[in-house]
């Protein structure tokens, strides 16, 4: 774990008002994973740091995608070249892939975009073909950004790819499922591939792992934590009911 | 060196309780400034806390709902305690019970922990067997809980005060009164915020306590008066986040502070504050202290 000074190095919009920000971080560059996430502190600005997923790595810079969905994400936008934010990570566990797996789906509504570029480098790393799956709600607010061997994109309005759910997108015969979005998107994904890897988001208080703000439910009984023992479950270790749909998440597709 | 109750310090600067785990997962922080810390609040028994949503920030300040999720006793004392008793600052562990038999079982049980330094009794806590009235709402029952844990105890025991009273003086008293030998003061501010979009509360379980920097003028009056009114030392909490905030209850009269919700922002405000410390540790009597010795000569 590593809080870096970080400097705004350069964004791009990658879909309508969604853009990501690359902040030169060598340490965090070069030890986060797939899945795992970097909490953001801006000063002056609200007072609790801000959560995001690594998007992509480029030699010392470490990028995340966002839109403005509050006052934090409106302040991140409004940053300049060279302005800093303290950026606390690698934090959380990131996914596990295997190399005896099978081919990867990369499963994404939404700004749930954000963890799969690394997880498709990691994934090809491994030797495996990865199907890269991402829906919106309309063409315009989709990340058009992809990586891996095939792209296969889903809107709820039909105006590209599968009309409707992201999952009817899924090609068949993939082994290993990577998901992440809105919590009703994942709860429906768990039905359908109980093993599948889905990274969460939570209401964080310190994104270490001390003030036990980040429950999660799991089926085993307890709550543990998001930042710590997460973001990223088996899809099927989750009591879905137990998590709240309601929140204003900004990763909703 | 500072010694508050029966314990000896690194620093006048702790780890709140709730803000910084079992001290197991704080890398960042400088340990040689870390006074000492207060461990999670335990029970006698496990206890999986409340449903998220836990957690709601707000203007300066956030408020919390975990509902004293922990292992429980026995397994602080096998996982946690032989690691604390290794380490060079001092580990105190909050206590809370549903009852007063239950807060002098705890005592009990923690007494002559090796790696445990002393008890933070937190009478924040609802008593389940008379109507879930907090126990620290009155000078009573503060004082039945204290003195059923220093019967069962040899170890420093320290009470943490609610704010959340009318007259903070007359507990801090029957505390002291009981056998406390140190106070810390304060625990969260009783709160809450609605979702305007559900109309629900935004936190599952309606209420929260309130910490940050909204609550530091508060909680500073709060501690002044407490150190006004005993004799043993008091530990100021609420809303520090920098060394000037840290002088302010030091001035106001306590011996030491404790920092919880800043460790969130920065995982090493408890090293910076330390850091930037300087005035020398002022006694009991601010107002008598401030005027032989003006501030701008220290
Ligand atoms: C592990 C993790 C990874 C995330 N990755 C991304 C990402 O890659 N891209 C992205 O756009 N968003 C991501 N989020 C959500 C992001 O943290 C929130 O959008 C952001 O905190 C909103 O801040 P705000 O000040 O703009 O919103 P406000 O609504 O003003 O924030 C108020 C409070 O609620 C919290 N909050 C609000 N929405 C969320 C949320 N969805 N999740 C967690 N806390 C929230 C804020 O942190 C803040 O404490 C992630 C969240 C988590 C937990
Ligand atoms: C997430 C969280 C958990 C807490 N848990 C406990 C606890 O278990 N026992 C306790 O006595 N106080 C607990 N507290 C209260 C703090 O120890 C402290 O009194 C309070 O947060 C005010 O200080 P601050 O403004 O520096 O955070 C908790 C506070 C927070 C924010
Ligand atoms: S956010 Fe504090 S424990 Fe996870």
């Amino acid at each position: 774990m590593y809080d870096v000074e970080a400097p705004l190095a350069g964004r791009r919009e990658v879909a309508r008002g969604v853009w990501v920000l690359g902040f030169e971080a060598a340490p965090i560059a070069h030890s986060v994973r797939a899945g795992q996430f970097v909490n953001l502190l801006l000063r002056p600005g609200p007072l609790l740091r801000r959560p995001f997923s690594v998007y992509r790595v480029d030699h010392d810079v470490v990028e995340v995608v966002l839109k403005a969905v509050g006052e934090g994400t409106r302040m991140l936008l409004e940053l300049r070249p060279g302005d800093r934010v303290s950026m606390l990570g690698p934090l959380g566990t990131g996914f596990e892939l295997e190399r005896e797996g099978g081919p990867v789906a990369l499963v994404s509504g939404g700004l749930g975009v954000a963890p799969m570029p690394l997880a498709a480098r990691e994934a090809q790393a491994l030797g495996l073909t990865v199907h890269w799956v991402h829906g919106a709600r309309t063409a315009d607010e989709l990340c058009r950004e992809w990586e891996g061997d095939e792209a296969w994109w889903a809107t709820d309005d039909g105006s590209l790819g599968v009309a409707g759910s992201v999952l009817q997108a899924v090609p068949v015969g993939v082994g290993q499922v990577l998901g992440c979005g809105p919590n009703r998107m994942l709860a429906a994904l768990a039905e359908r591939w109980p093993e599948a890897q889905v990274a969460l988001e939570t209401y964080m208080g310190c994104g270490t792992g001390v003030c036990l703000g980040c429950a999660v439910p799991r089926t085993s009984g307890v709550f543990d934590r998001a930042c710590q023992e997460g973001p990223v479950y088996r899809s099927g270790s989750i009591r879905w009911r137990d998590l709240p749909t309601a929140l204003h998440y900004a990763v909703s597709a | 060196m500072v010694e508050v109750g029966g314990v000896e310090l690194q620093s006048p600067v702790m780890a709140a309780s709730g803000t910084f785990g079992y001290g197991t997962d704080v890398p960042l922080c400088d340990r040689k400034a870390l006074g000492g810390m207060v461990s999670k609040g335990i029970f006698l028994n496990a206890r999986p806390g409340t449903p998220p949503p836990r957690i709601v920030e707000t203007p300066s300040g956030m408020l919390n709902a975990i509902g004293l999720q922990g292992p429980g006793v026995e397994a602080v004392i096998r996982d946690y305690a032989p690691l604390w008793a290794t380490w060079d600052f001092p580990v105190l562990v909050n206590i809370n019970g549903e009852s007063v038999d239950e807060y002098g079982e705890l005592a009990a049980r923690l007494d002559g922990v090796p790696g445990v330094a002393g008890l933070e009794v937190n009478i924040s806590c609802p008593n389940v067997r008379e109507g879930g009235l907090f126990f620290g709402n009155n000078p009573e029952s503060a004082a039945a809980v204290t003195t059923a844990v220093r019967r069962r105890t040899s170890l420093p025991l320290w009470v943490k005060l609610t704010p959340a009273v009318s007259d903070i003086s007359a507990i801090a008293r029957a505390c002291e009164e009981a056998g406390a030998d140190a106070l810390s003061a304060v625990n969260t501010f009783v709160g809450m915020s609605f979702d305007l979009g559900s109309g629900q509360p935004r936190l599952a379980f309606r209420t929260g306590g309130l910490s940050g920097p909204a609550i530091r003028p508060l909680a500073l009056y709060l501690a002044y008066q407490v150190a006004r009114a005993v004799s043993i030392p008091v530990v100021g909490i609420g809303g520090i986040a920098r060394a000037e905030d840290a002088m302010e209850f030091l001035l106001a009269g306590c011996r030491a502070v404790q920092v919880g919700t800043a460790t969130f922002v920065d995982p090493n405000a408890i090293g910076k504050i330390a850091a930037g410390i300087s005035l020398p540790l002022v006694g009991k009597d601010p107002l008598a202290q401030s005027s032989d010795r003006p501030l701008a000569s220290r």
